[in-house]
């Protein structure tokens, strides 16, 4: 199992997660 | 009791579980009823106590009336909902809560691998300001963009360990 591919995946995965997040609280406030 | 007592009494029950109607509807049925209590009095020609009785329990239990509209649903009634909504927008949209939960999934994801991102996830959970259908999605992209290629490698390593043995 690559581990640099976690190193990279998990990052990816939580930043789009946070991304899909932020993005929904902002659109309610409009 | 008297007969106007007796309407009185009716209406006030009608209106005290009509609560859950918006105030325009719940006047209106009001209206309505009262209307037809009259109508129905007038149709019978008389206005004493036992007739008054009569008609009232023809139309049922004030509740009853109120349940049979058929917009009235269980929980806070819409127009309730709809000052909430008003009365949201003065609430900030970023608490503590979901700004830890916003860093941990991003800065915490670089900085503590694996465990920063769980942490977040959790706190996102935790938080009031998002819904339910927006944290299923956010943990849905983790599990599709992290989970899932992790377990598909691991099943490739697993039938390339085995193959190979």
């Amino acid at each position: 199992m690559d581990i640099d591919l976690i190193r990279v995946l998990l990052p990816l995965a939580a930043i789009a997660a946070a991304i899909f997040l932020v993005v929904a609280l902002a659109r309610r406030r409009r | 009791m008297e007969a106007d007592e007796l309407i009185r009494d009716y209406i006030g029950r009608l209106e005290a579980a009509s609560w859950p109607l918006p105030p325009d509807r719940r006047a209106e049925l009001v209206g309505e009823v009262r209307e037809h209590i009259e109508t129905a009095l007038a149709e019978a020609g008389r206005r004493d106590a036992v007739t008054v009785h009569n008609v009232l329990e023809r139309l049922g239990r004030p509740e009853e009336i109120v349940s049979s509209e058929a917009d009235v649903e269980p929980g806070p009634p819409r127009w309730v909902d709809a000052r909430l909504a008003d009365a949201a927008v003065s609430i900030p949209a970023w608490g503590g809560l979901e700004i830890a939960a916003v860093l941990l999934l991003t800065v915490g994801a670089v900085l503590l691998p694996l465990f920063g991102p769980a942490l977040g996830l959790v706190l996102v959970w935790l938080s009031t300001r998002w819904t339910t259908r927006e944290k299923v999605i956010a943990s849905v992209i983790v599990v599709v963009i992290f989970v899932l290629p992790v377990l598909g490698l691991l099943a490739v390593d697993g039938t390339a360990g085995a193959s190979s043995s």
